[in-house]
């Protein structure tokens, strides 16, 4: 027991210093910062450049690597914000996204994808407590996070520097008109962030022992779920955030085995989340604009006139399949498919305002219905898809019920949590599920007596299906109800004073989008015919969310269009090879760049 | 005086220069690739592995054994004298990429046969696709114990862990310790392979003192480890990736534990020695493959990938390099055609292999009778377990 406390401090250490530059990012920027993770990998694998490979002192190393997340942060701010300040409030998340991936690949190209050993300038097992062995190391990174976190608090509060940060933090057109220099300001505490990420990229990768481009990701996810659980925007908050997390993870793992270890900290963050909405220490603070919405700026919809539709559906439907090869039509399958996934969160993000980040979970939920019902149960392919939609909508609601009581980035972060929950209740279920086996052998749906293989007849299902979900969405947003939702979207306060109750709104809009959730789900598990808890992983939310996001918000042929270019994007640039990855981020940045309201604006 | 002017150098041809040097470098590489002796029209086959992302440093592995059997094989003369081309197609090992990279290359007549995918569910998901494409499904990795039920086109030379899971207890139980604790790869391939292990184990008169599982992405393993450590085991045996083995190795003695270690084949890299460092010492495993292997055919390969990449080789690149020289031989015995392939890797008795000598593929699309040996970390290299 005693150990467990002690390797949890240890390990939530490491979280508390991911969890600084997060938290202040958000605090100034109000920003979820998606590319963090892979500054901070860019910070181990400069540090393990210059330290383990050149052979640098370990401060000259840090020192390198420093600079180059400082110089990596000052580049995001110019490149992915700056030019969005204005625009909708999502559009930066976007941004940083497609930040993410080119960083990823392009540390992946630089170094080389191998994981490599990182060996520790720093003693790792000098000390003991109990059983457990700790070093220098350890309290380097602990010394790091505190005195990172008394400097920028010491700065915050008593330097003019420090106020203009703050004072941009609480209102920025206020502190712009005050003088403040804000794109100054929101330029430093990026460089900031990045620098102690850089920091911690070198100290947590020597941590870790072995290294590879690609550790981004999870560190950032872990980050983030310390800092949301210390409450955003609180310097204390994110260490504490951190350290509560490694001690219930570690816990978690002593007590229920090492594959709950993600089921455990999510469990804890959204527990932490129902009791104090804004995390452990953050303030309520004053309401900020939402993320989407009528605040929304820049350029509106494009019109698109009815015949336009028609005929579009007419040349997809009627003439694709026609002159299109089985390769092209098996892409534009998987487009119809993820546009489904996305559409759920047309209606959920777009016209009820609540960016969730956990689709993949409904997704999951509706695949391995289809999927245990077709082969346990026997099920026919119509009745299984049905039902898959019918539990995801039954079960949705439930499982995101903790979620309904949050306001702006707590909701997608809660989600995210939720999300990557169900996928570790599918993982560890395994009377139910087959755990990390998967299920094999889904059989493909058919239609009247016959099977539907061909790529033709599998597009035109997958698009049958589309618009049938799309004319639902369709619907439902020119009714009472989507007036409803579109209220609950644009003015919590001014919704509920005209007698709309918010968590039934919101659990309504979830219910309806994890229907069509399901079904995609149940369409994409027909279509592989094996499906494993790996293939719903957070990605596929963030895929949905990105979808959503570029096409528009609420805007349902902007969604599929979206779907259309960032499913088929990765196909199209197959000759690129190496830079293909690179090359789709670049173009994700660029029509985030100059069209922030989406490709066919909101709605 | 000669008028002619002199080839002045001004911007515009510069930069025409410089842009023409690689795309010339380019041209010559395609040309000397495919070797001066094999001529007419190339055999292709698809590969479809993760080139990039989160699994991009086995796709590398891949990339380069599959490289070295493609060139040996073209400066050789090519398959009965056609040159043989590789068509590399970036999966990240995601379904929903493998999934579309499957329809294309059974909609290109002129892919003979695939390689891959890395994981399950990326391989899996496109497998109904090449079956009804009637196109072989070389999955060299794909260890799933449904892989093959997918269809009579697929393939696979990765150990049944049947066979791999039960001479690994075998060799624990009697030449480590009796007393045991399991940790293991919360995958597809972690999970069959434990209980396998497991089961095996009592079977002998083993005690299992503590089952654990981890989260594949999992980097930080002390809390875990403390966990066994409280369980007293004699022996650890890791059923692991080489990347978390090491790991395992390096973390164990900071939790206290100071039980053997032993090994799943799949930590046999010498990547696993780079990244445990000296806490992989004394580690057993057992193997069909590893670079000390005296078999000539093994040798062979160790030597020219040495040669050609200065690294030693591991079980992935000698498995990827087997497939590529296994489907050659295929498709000269199969006429090159697709069903031919399929027909003469179904029928064929002595097919040539690195990692298992002359073998043929059982009534389930598995390599049949693989023999294996232990071996264990010394001086930092893997030998012969004495």
């Amino acid at each position: 027991m005693l150990d467990a406390l002690v390797t949890g401090l240890i390990t939530g250490n490491t979280y508390a210093l991911i969890a600084l530059g997060i938290s202040l990012i958000f605090g100034v920027a109000d920003l979820i910062n998606f590319a963090h993770g892979s500054v901070f990998a860019a910070g181990a694998m400069v540090g393990w450049w210059l330290g383990a490979d050149l052979g640098w002192p370990l401060w000259a190393a840090a020192a390198g690597a420093v600079a180059v997340t400082v110089a990596l942060g000052l580049l995001i701010e110019r490149l992915a914000l700056r030019p969005l300040v204005g625009g909708p409030p999502i559009a930066p998340l976007l941004s940083t996204v497609a930040i993410g991936l080119i960083l990823d690949r392009g540390l992946e190209l630089v170094f080389g994808p191998e994981t490599r050993r990182f060996p520790s300038a720093l003693a790792t097992g000098n000390f003991r407590v109990g059983g457990i062995r700790f070093g220098t190391l350890d309290l380097v990174i602990l010394a790091t996070s505190l005195i990172g976190m008394g400097a920028l608090w010491l700065f915050l509060r008593r330097s003019r520097l420090g106020w203009a940060v703050r004072a941009t933090a609480q209102d920025r057109d206020a502190a712009r008109q005050m003088g403040v220099n804000v794109e100054g300001v929101q330029g430093l505490s990026f460089a900031l962030a990045s620098g102690l990420a850089g920091v911690g990229g070198v100290l947590v990768g020597m941590y870790y022992g072995n290294i590879e481009p690609s550790i981004g990701f999870d560190a950032g996810i872990s980050g983030f779920t310390a800092a949301v659980l210390g409450g955003l925007g609180s310097l204390p908050g994110a260490v504490v955030g951190g350290l509560l997390l490694g001690v219930a993870e570690s816990l978690g793992v002593t007590w229920f085995g090492g594959s709950t270890r993600q089921l455990v900290s999510f469990a804890v963050l959204i527990g932490v989340l129902w009791l104090r909405p804004n995390g452990l220490l953050g303030a309520a603070g004053a309401l900020r604009e939402p993320l989407t919405g009528t605040f929304a700026g820049g350029g509106a919809a494009l019109r698109v006139r009815p015949w336009q539709v028609a005929l579009g559906a007419a040349l997809a439907l009627g003439v694709l399949p026609l002159v299109a090869n089985p390769y092209q039509l098996q892409v534009a399958t998987l487009v119809a498919i993820y546009a489904l996934l996305a559409l759920s969160l047309t209606l959920v993000a777009g016209t009820a305002g609540q960016v969730s980040l956990g689709q993949a979970g409904f997704f999951a939920i509706g695949a391995y219905a289809a999927g245990l019902l077709t082969t346990d149960g026997g099920w026919g392919f119509w009745p299984a898809l049905l039902a898959a939609g019918v539990v995801a909508a039954i079960l949705g609601p439930i499982v995101i019920a903790p979620a309904l009581r949050l306001r702006g980035h707590y909701v997608s972060i809660a989600t995210l949590g939720i999300g990557a929950m169900v996928a570790a209740v599918i993982l560890n279920w395994e009377d139910l599920t087959y755990g990390p086996l998967g299920i094999f052998g889904i059989p493909p749906p058919t239609f009247f007596g016959r099977e539907i293989v061909a790529p033709r007849d599998t597009f035109w299902l997958a698009s049958a299906v589309l618009l049938v979900g799309a004319g639902l969405v369709w619907r439902l947003q020119r009714s009472q109800l989507g007036l409803a939702w579109r209220g609950v979207r644009d003015d919590e306060v001014a919704a509920r004073s005209v007698g709309v109750d918010l968590a039934s709104s919101k659990a309504l809009a979830f219910a309806v989008g994890a229907f069509l959730s399901g079904l995609a789900g149940s369409l994409l598990a027909h279509q592989f015919t094996y499906i494993a808890p790996d293939t719903f992983g957070f990605q596929v939310s963030l895929l949905a969310l990105t979808v959503v996001v570029l096409g528009g918000m609420s805007n349902i042929l902007g969604a599929i269009l979206a779907a259309a270019v960032l499913v088929g994007a990765p196909e199209l640039f197959r000759p690129l090879q190496d830079v293909r990855i690179l090359a789709y981020g670049l173009i994700l940045l660029l029509l985030v760049r100059f069209r922030p309201q989406g490709l066919l604006g909101v709605r | 005086m000669d008028t002619k002017p002199t080839r002045t150098i001004d911007r515009r041809r510069f930069v025409q220069g410089a842009a023409a040097l690689p795309v010339a470098g380019l041209l010559a590489a395609r040309r000397g690739r495919a070797g001066v002796a094999a001529q007419g029209e190339p055999v292709r086959f698809g590969v479809s592995g993760p080139l990039s992302g989160n699994s991009a440093e086995y796709g590398r592995i891949w990339q380069r054994a599959m490289d070295l059997a493609r060139d040996e094989i073209n400066a050789a003369g090519g398959i009965a004298g056609r040159p043989l081309e590789l068509a590399y197609e970036d999966t990240q090992s995601d379904p929903k990429q493998s999934v579309p990279v499957a329809q294309k290359f059974v909609g290109d007549a002129g892919i003979l046969a695939e390689l891959g995918d890395f994981a399950s569910p990326a391989s899996m998901a496109a497998s109904p696709i090449y079956e009804r494409g009637g196109l072989v499904q070389f999955g060299f990795t794909n260890s799933h114990p449904d892989f093959t039920k997918g269809g009579e086109h697929m393939f696979s030379t990765t150990l049944s862990q049947v066979q791999d899971a039960a001479f690994l207890a075998k060799t624990a139980f009697e030449r480590v310790g009796k007393k045991q604790a399991v940790l293991y790869r919360n995958t597809d391939w972690g999970k069959i392979t434990q209980g396998l292990y497991v089961s095996a184990l009592e079977e002998l008169g083993g005690e299992v003192v503590a089952v654990e599982s981890y989260l594949e992405n999992e980097r930080d393993f002390r809390t875990l480890l403390t966990k066994v450590r409280d369980a007293q085991p004699e022996v650890v045996t890791l059923i692991s990736y080489y990347t978390d083995g090491a790991l395992l190795a390096q973390q164990a003695p900071q939790a206290g534990l100071t039980a053997k270690l032993v090994a799943n084949g799949a930590c046999n890299s010498p990547q696993f020695l780079e990244l445990g460092g000296p806490a992989t010492e004394g580690v057993v495993t057992t193997t069909v493959f590893f670079p000390g292997d005296p078999r000539p055919e093994a040798q062979a390969f160790v030597g020219a990938y040495r040669e050609r990449y200065q690294l030693e080789p591991d079980s992935f690149g000698a498995l990827a390099y087997d497939g590529v020289k296994i489907l050659a031989w295929a498709a000269e015995r199969g006429g090159f055609e697709r069903e031919g392939i399929r027909q003469a890797l179904a029928e064929g008795t002595d097919i040539p292999s690195v990692v298992y000598g002359p073998f043929r593929f059982a009534e389930d699309r598995r390599v049949e009778n693989a023999a294996m040996v232990p071996i264990q970390v010394k001086g930092g290299a893997f030998a012969a377990f004495a």
